[in-house]
């Protein structure tokens, strides 16, 4: 006989409210079901009353981690559907604040991990190392968390000499804290009993079910949107996605920690080819009415999706957003039968979900 | 116009196209749904080595759509995002929320329709 117990909304693992309805035989789980809605804000409909430069500022508030990306991937959607090509300067200073988002997602994700399966000061370490990256953000665009360097066009933020300097600085002394996080995570041998063949996702099951970021190269699947020919810039900086081929949760946690190397890489690498001139080009008119265009990139989550729809006003059409988490739950769902209920947490924190994303 | 669309004219040949598209090797990236002529239009958004293919199919005002969570069980979250949304009601749905996967008993109706 099996019993259902809910697993959130309110959890001490889960920032953000969400539910899944666990079904178990004794103490293993032999089925879930995930209750979403408690954050819905309805932005996609919120839109209809915004010209296409508002709806900007709405994508980047969809979620405080990844907002970065989202408004990013927003504008190059917009300046697909009106033709428009940006600045090269924007492009490189677009690249360099999505990698430092990443650096800073990821280093929160590994301290929330560290926190969720009771490494304390894993937790803390994690997070005193991020807030060299959120100071960086809030030097060189205002804010910590929505920074709103991004528009339409460009960029709206540029950086100085002396702020690259600083980044620089800032991202030498990093790496070595990381090399020593990535010793814990990786060599540990508590974290690894913890982590090792729990929670596995095979790589064609992966694949199936629509798995994206470190979730999916966690499972041995190579698919990273920087690597499509729509982001040739990363080509330039000599980006190599981060595979791991087990599944399982060390696997999705060491995908993260590698990735910090490879995003230090493209920051200095970015930094060292940024182009002189201008960061963003002004666009007049409107999105032709019946113009449509998909734009892609990869959040620290995931592939992220967006479409917008012209009208021929200033209004779009439509605006339709595909985030990671969205992608990644039926992944989840296919990940915790089998395993005991007290490892329910570590596997659900290995997505590292998203749930304002997710329910826009 | 989206790059490498293909226009679908019936819901079987919907069902069997993207049955071959899977087969091909091609994951799904996600749905759009668009009012349309008193319907809707789905676009279906394929990916293979990173390189899109859209399907488009013209929903009829009285047809219920078929649900692709049969083939992609990941299809079946958008779908009933759709539900919620515009009031669609899929056929064949893997787990159906029944128009309550973000909006409770007091929510705005279908939002979107």
């Amino acid at each position: 006989m099996t019993t259902v117990i809910p697993f959130g909304p309110q959890h001490p693992v889960l920032p953000e409210p969400v539910q899944l309805k666990l079904e178990l035989d004794n103490d293993v789980v032999v089925g879930a079901l995930p209750s979403l809605g408690y954050v819905h804000r309805g932005l996609e409909k919120f839109v209809d009353t915004k010209d296409y430069n508002q709806t900007l500022y709405i994508c980047e508030r969809i979620c405080g981690i990844c907002s970065a990306i989202h408004s990013i991937t927003y504008a190059r959607a917009v300046e697909q559907l009106m033709n428009v090509e940006i600045p090269e300067r924007a492009e490189y200073l677009r690249v360099i604040w999505s990698e430092l988002a990443r650096v800073q997602s990821h280093l929160l994700w590994l301290g929330l991990f560290a926190d969720g399966f009771g490494f304390e000061s894993l937790f803390m370490e994690c997070w005193k190392y991020r807030e060299a990256v959120m100071d960086i953000m809030e030097m060189t665009t205002g804010n910590r968390v929505i920074t709103s360097m991004c528009k339409v066009g460009g960029t709206s933020k540029d950086l100085s000499k002396e702020h690259i300097n600083i980044i620089l600085k800032a991202i030498d002394d990093l790496e070595p804290q990381v090399k020593n996080l990535e010793k814990v995570f990786v060599n540990n041998y508590t974290v690894k009993k913890r982590l090792v063949g729990l929670g596995t996702l095979p790589k064609q099951l992966a694949y199936d079910v629509g798995a994206v970021g470190p979730t999916l190269r966690g499972s041995g699947v190579h698919f990273d949107i920087r690597e499509s020919p729509s982001w040739s810039i990363y080509k330039d900086l000599n980006f190599k996605a981060v595979v791991e081929n087990d599944g399982d949760c060390y696997a999705r946690t060491k995908v993260r920690i590698y990735e910090l190397y490879e995003c230090f890489k493209l920051i200095r690498n970015a930094i060292s080819k940024l182009p002189e001139g201008e960061i963003s080009i002004q666009i007049k008119g409107s999105p032709t009415a019946g113009a449509e265009a998909i734009s892609r990139s990869e959040q620290p989550r995931g592939e992220v999706v967006y479409y917008v729809k012209g009208n021929g006003t200033k209004n779009l059409e439509r605006l339709k957003i595909r985030t990671p988490t969205f992608a990644n739950i039926p992944a989840l769902l296919q990940m915790l039968p089998g395993i005991k209920l007290a490892d329910v947490p570590v596997v659900v924190l290995t997505v590292d979900p998203c749930i304002s994303c997710t329910e826009r | 116009m989206l790059e490498n669309n293909v226009e679908i004219k019936s819901s079987s040949e919907l069902l069997k196209t993207v049955q071959e598209l899977k087969n091909d090797g091609y994951r799904y990236a996600t749905m759009i749904c668009l009012k349309a002529n008193d319907g809707h239009e789905f676009i279906y958004v394929l990916d293979k080595d990173y390189v899109l293919k859209t399907l488009r199919y013209f929903v009829k005002p009285s047809e219920n759509p078929k649900s692709m969570s049969g083939i992609y069980l990941c299809a079946l979250l958008i779908e009933n995002e759709y539900q919620d949304l515009f009031g669609l009601v899929f056929e064949d749905l893997a787990i159906d929320f029944k128009g309550h996967l973000y909006l409770t008993p007091n929510s705005p109706k279908t939002p979107l329709a």
